[in-house]
Order: C-alpha cells, then structure tokens, then sequence
C-alpha cells in the first residue's frame, strides 16, 4: 500500500459518508418544502400551517446553557422507535376537552424557532415537547402555570406530589430583593427574610416563557404522522376505552 | 512491525534518545496537563453524578448545577485529558516511527499551551452559564478557533517528519496515527462551522452533532488508541505483529464503516429516515474493526504472556485491548433494534461514552505514558505498587461504568417504555445505576491518585535514576534485594530476555 493509495482510500472512504450524511442533507433540509392536507388522509384540503408561539430563543439559550437537555428530551418517537405516544400527556393530551386526543409524534416544523433541536441525552425526566400543555392542562389546572413552573424550578420538591423529583434547583436564577410597600405580584410564594420577597430574574422569565411555548399538538397532515397514537377511525369513536390502546410499532 | 535499521546498534540508540530529548517539553507537557485535566474531569464527575440521585448535593449554586457541571466535565475530560493524551502519543510515536528528531518542538509546546489555554476558559465558560448547550461542543463559540489552529501547529510537524521519514515499510501505526491526524480536524471543524457557523436546519444541528461525538470518539480517539496498542505491543514483547491481512481488515473496516455512524441518537427524530438506519448499521459493525484489531493484538501478545504480567505499559494496553473489545460487544447490544429504542434516552449513552474514553483509550494512554515518561525523562518509574493500584482500581471503575451502560441504562430505558406505569418509576429503576456511575467515579479518583502522585514525581524528576525498569511481576519481586525495584537489565520497559528494544 503507497502513500497515495493511502491517501486516497482515506479521503474517499470518509468523505464520501461525510458527503452522503453530514453535507447534503445539512443543506437539503435548510429549505423545507410545506405540507399539504389531503382530503383522503386528513379530511381536507390546503397547507399545514405549522403553530408560531413568539420569541423562543432567549429561553431557549437559557436552557441550553443550563444543560436541561442532559435530562429532558424533546422529541416524540413514532412507534416503531418507541413508546413515547403511549403515555398520556407526552405527544399532545389524550383527554383534550375540546379536541379529544391530540396526541401526535415530533414533526420536523416543531423545531423550527430554535437553532439548535434539543432532542436530549437522557430521560432522567420527562420529555418536554409538550411540557407547556401539560403545565397548563394537568400541573396547574385551574391555576397559573407561570407561577406553577417558576415554583418547580425554585424548588422541585417543594410540591408535595413531586417529593421525589431529581430536578435540581435552580434557585440561582431567582434574585431575594428588598421590598418597601405592598409585595410585588411577581413574588414567589416562597418564605424569605422579613422586608424581601423571592423574585425571578429576567432568564428565569424568559426559561418559563419558552416552555410554556412548548406545545407540539397541532394537528397536522397524515404524511407527517407516521403512527398516530389514535387512528383516524378510533378518534371519532365515542368510547374514551377504544383510545386507551396506542399503537405499538 | 519489528524495526529494521541499516544503523548499527550505538548509532540506533543514539537516535532514538536524541529523538526522545527533542519532544521531551511537549510530550510530557501534553501528558502531565492532561493528567490534570483528567483530576478535573474525575472531581466534576463524581459532583454530577452524585447530584443525578441526590439532587440536593451542592445546589442552589449556579456554578455548580448538574446542567453545567455534567457538560464541563465531559468537556474536560474529552478535549483536557484524551484530546493531549493523545496528543502526546502521537507526536512521538510518529517522531519515533519516522526516526526524526523534531525541530518544533518550541512551536507544539506553545501551540499545546493555546490548547490548554483555550480549554480552560472553555469550561470555566460553561460553569458560568455560557454553554452552546450543543453535546460536546459546549464551550462557548470562542474556544473553537484557537483550538483547531493549535491542533494544526501540534499536527503538521508529525505530518512532515512523515513524509521526510527515510524510505522503508509504512507500519502498521502510522497509518492509524495519519487517519487520526487527517480525519480530526475535517471532523472537528465539519461539525463546528456548521452548527455555529450556518443557520441550517435545528434538526440536522443536532444530527451533525450526534455524528460529530460518534466520529471523534471511532475516528481520532480510537485510531490513536489503536495506533500506540500496535506500537507497544509488538515493541515489548518483541514480536512481530501476528497477521499483516488482520491488521489491514482492521484499519479499512474502521475508516470505511465509523464515518456512517452517530446519528442513530436520533432514532424517530423528523430527519431523512436514512440517517439514523445507516447509523445504527454501522455502529453495530464497529464490532469488525474492533474484533479485528484486538484479536491481532491479543494473539501477538499471547506469545509472552509473562511480559503482559510484568510490564506496566504492556498490562494497561492488553487491557485496553480488551477494553476495545468490549466497546465493540456495547456497540453492537446498544444499537440493535430491540435495544436501540430502550438505550437511545438513557445512562447507556453517557456509560458508553465513559466506557469507550476510559475503559479503551485512556488505558492504551495510560500504557503509552508508562512508556514514554521514563525514556523522555530518564529516569524510571518509583514503586511498582502505585501502579498495580491504579490499574486494578481503574479495573474496578471501568466495570462498574460498563455494567451501568450495558444493563443499567437498558434496565432504564425498559421502564420508560411501559407507558402503563407512572413516569416516576423509570427513574426508580435508574437511581441504582446512578448510584453506580458515582460509585465508579470514586473509584477512579482513587485510582488516578496513585497515577497523578506518580506521574507528578516522574515531573520532577524524581524518578529512580536507574537503568533498570519498573516491573510488576511477583517472580522478580522475591529474587531482588529490593522487592520494589525490577531486575537489572535493559532501559526499555521490556524486562528481562527481551530483545534490545528501539
């Protein structure tokens, strides 16, 4: 073997997986093409508009730079990959009041806002593509869900129910301020020293806004559904029981 | 790959320390830094992985919450401690290889300082909340740069000496130590313009990066860990490799299927379905290479099994080897189908990690350092008992993290997939193998004590001004005055009735 045969078996060996892997499809999905709805699979016609929810990526750089993607993923398997679609509250709600089961799998718009995907390491918790549903339909019902989320990351154990969370405090980005007067509206609910109350710095505001905007259950064309957790036919079913079963790949 | 040299023996010998005392700043340099590195990484370690089942342990502390703790000390223990160990072992052993002295040595130790230099406020960054928050690529965006024209002033010397080298046979290593050289920075510098340095898709960000981890650790640290393996195997037990087409089945397999692998981290991700298939299909057939390369290795060494006991560098490379091995059998289990989807989100992927950087690479590391420092420094190692410390505790450490990633993470990833029972049990399932990873984590601290202290002494030069090597075997323990100290006998490692070494 000479040094150019060498050489060249290198290059060409990796750079064509390099090519074939990395570089074409990097910039083949810069440009998404829109999704149509089909009358045959979605009962009608037209684009998917996919959901915008406002400026993410202030909290999306507070949560990546707080490395919460060593524990919480953000991505809904089909079931061929996993199990992920089974679980009540992950891939949308199954017992939505107004919309019955919105259960569905990540689709490549979903991450459109961010400019990094942060699919995840680990599941030492939950997954959070649709954390902000889950906050305000389960967690706080009835409630405020920015109050309820605040809480959790001041203190995840604090709640009675999550006695055994992992979650670590982030209690460093909340400030102690001194208060004269009336308690700001702001305040957490949370003991602090005479004449202080417990606000949440700007990241901290800035992190809940971005997981409230964490709701991953629009309906979307068939073409982007690989398994739904609750086929066409059964959704329209009246028994909640023949929804119960997902889809298993 | 026994040497064949038209000089005579002096003139050889001759050569071969003027070789060693033109690299000795940078290679011991790039080992001592990276050795503290390594103390880094192991305190951050244990910190993270005591706050995934204690979540109360040091909190409360932004500097030191599990998100930021976890990433700094993968980082340092990927670009501190592997990143210069490897480092070191390239530089010389292409200097050697090549039979050229370096005449840059002034320009790679600064080049290594800008390295140290550009880690360390890389990490320091991550503690303080500047994290991309992109896997392994954590330190902020400008740690990057100076890292990859440091590596290019450390790389491109090994490279001329290389092409200047007297004519002969190409070894075995040279060809691992070329691809690692070539393949890291178009590896490095792929992922890194273009997750930082293009707005494409979020998605494909994160499957460049997933590719990014996959082909650092199969396409620089492994051919660099497999590159010093054949070095030193055949060197001290002083046999020739034992199969030429092995060795060549090894390479190619390596560098034909690694560059495939990766992004089936992504598994069910919306990306080109292809992706995370081809993915999972070539990690599963690392196993080629890596069975490939450590049967070679293992049947050379199976000749002078006694040396395999006797020589610390020889002990802690057959190890990796079999560390090698090892990783080879994780890739293929964590990656079938069955498994993947259980394996995907769980302790698996950062066991596997640990796995792959301590229980293969840093022991090859740790043997090419029980190598080198004696010869560069000229003096020989203390006390043959800190080293069987650190190797058998580093044992211990490795097998703990790998029972974490082969069952503990699987068992995990189990009870995340039975969607009947409440989220909570998972993690139920996870915290005794999290305890695990924390327990191991100690244990390599322990370990690396006796290594650090020993290596720090070596720094000083205070090691045993002798020409006798530091062995570990108990025959030679008891025919000696001075059971700590081996036999008499030749400079290199080798032991008794070796073959003169070069």
């Amino acid at each position: 073997m000479s040094f150019r045969q060498f050489a060249f078996g290198l290059t060409f060996t990796f750079g064509l997986a390099w090519v074939a892997v990395v570089i074409v499809p990097f910039f083949m999905m810069r440009s998404l093409e829109p999704v149509p709805f089909t009358e045959i699979a979605d009962g009608k016609e037209g684009i998917y508009h996919p959901k915008l929810s406002g400026r993410v990526v202030n909290g999306a750089e507070v949560y990546a730079s707080n490395g919460c993607y060593s524990c919480h993923t953000q991505l809904i398997r089909p079931t061929y990959a996993g199990n992920d679609l089974g679980r009540p509250d992950w891939g949308g709600m199954k017992l939505d009041e107004e919309r019955g089961d919105t259960r569905r799998e990540s689709n490549v718009f979903d991450y459109m806002a961010e400019d990094f995907a942060q699919i995840g390491l680990n599941r030492l918790g939950p997954d959070l593509s649709n954390v902000g549903l889950r906050v305000e339909n389960d967690y706080a019902k009835g409630g405020d869900a920015r109050e309820w989320l605040l809480m959790h990351l001041y203190d995840p154990r604090a709640n009675p129910k999550r006695s055994t969370s992992t979650c670590p405090s982030h209690r460093f980005l909340f400030d102690e301020k001194e208060i004269e007067g009336q308690h700001p509206d702001a305040a957490l609910a949370v003991a602090s020293p005479e004449g202080t109350a417990v606000l949440p710095t700007a990241e901290a505001n800035e992190l809940v806004d971005y997981l409230l905007s964490l709701k991953r259950d629009d309906a979307v064309p068939a073409s982007l559904n690989y398994g739904p957790a609750t086929k066409p036919a059964e959704e329209k079913a009246p028994a909640p029981a023949a929804a119960a079963e997902p889809a298993q790949g | 790959m026994s040497q064949v040299s038209s000089q005579a023996p002096e003139a050889d010998a001759v050569l071969r320390s003027e070789i060693d005392r033109s690299l000795r700043h940078p290679v011991m340099f790039f080992f001592t830094s990276g050795a503290a590195w390594l103390a880094v990484a192991i305190f951050l370690g244990i910190i993270s992985s005591a706050k995934v089942h204690s979540p109360g342990f040091l909190d409360g502390c932004s500097w030191l919450t599990y998100g930021r703790v976890q990433p700094a000390h993968l980082n340092a223990l990927i670009y501190g401690w592997g990143c210069q160990a490897a480092f070191g072992t390239l530089v010389w052993l292409m200097a050697r290889l090549s039979r050229q002295p370096c005449r840059a040595a002034g320009i790679i130790l600064t080049a290594g300082h800008v390295w140290n230099f550009s880690v360390m406020l890389g990490i320091i960054g991550i503690l303080a909340g500047g994290s991309t928050g992109v896997p392994w690529m954590e330190m902020p965006v400008f740690a990057w740069v100076p890292m990859l024209l440091s590596y290019g002033l450390i790389s491109i010397w090994s490279m001329v000496q290389f092409k200047v080298r007297p004519a002969g046979h190409v070894f075995i290593s040279q060809w691992y130590i070329l691809a690692a050289l070539i393949l890291f920075p178009w590896i490095f510098a792929t992922a890194h313009i273009l997750i930082h340095g293009f707005s494409g898709s979020p998605l494909m960000a994160a499957a460049v990066n997933a590719w990014y981890r996959s082909a650092l650790l199969f396409l620089f640290f492994t051919p660099t860990a497999i590159a010093a393996a054949y070095y030193l195997v055949s060197k001290v037990t002083g046999r020739a490799i034992y199969s030429y087409s092995l060795s060549l089945l090894g390479f190619w397999s390596l560098v034909l299927v690694a560059p495939w692998a990766g992004m089936q981290k992504l598994t069910g991700a919306p990306i080109p379905n292809f992706l995370p298939y081809l993915g999972a299909g070539a990690t599963i057939l690392i196993a080629i290479p890596a069975i490939a390369v450590s049967v070679n290795l293992l049947k050379t060494a199976a000749g002078a099994w006694d040396k395999v006991v006797n020589s610390p560098t020889l002990r802690f490379t057959i190890a990796g080897v079999i560390g090698l091995l090892v990783t080879g059998a994780a890739c293929v289990f964590l990656n079938v189908p069955p498994i993947l989807r259980l394996s995907q989100f769980s302790l698996s992927g950062y066991g596997f990690d640990v796995l792959a950087l301590y229980g293969f690479f840093s022991f090859i590391a740790f043997g090419m350092i029980y190598f080198v420092v004696p010869r560069i420094t000229r003096r020989e190692w203390l006390s043959s008992r800190l080293i069987t410390m650190h190797f058998f505790l580093s044992i211990y450490g490795v097998l703990t993290i790998a029972l974490v990633a082969m069952f503990g993470g699987v068992m995990q990833g189990q009870a995340q997939e039975d969607f009947t029972q409440p989220w909570e049990n998972a993690m139920t399932y996870a915290y005794p193998y999290a305890v695990a990873s924390t327990l191991c984590w100690c244990i390599l601290l322990f370990s690396n004590v006796f290594f650090f202290l020993h290596l720090a002494l070596m720094w000083l030069r205070l090691g045993r001004r002798s020409s006798h090597p530091t062995l570990l075997g108990h025959d030679h323990h008891s025919s000696l005055h001075d059971s700590i100290h081996g036999p008499e006998g030749d400079i290199d490692n080798a032991g008794p009735g070796s073959v003169p070494a070069h």
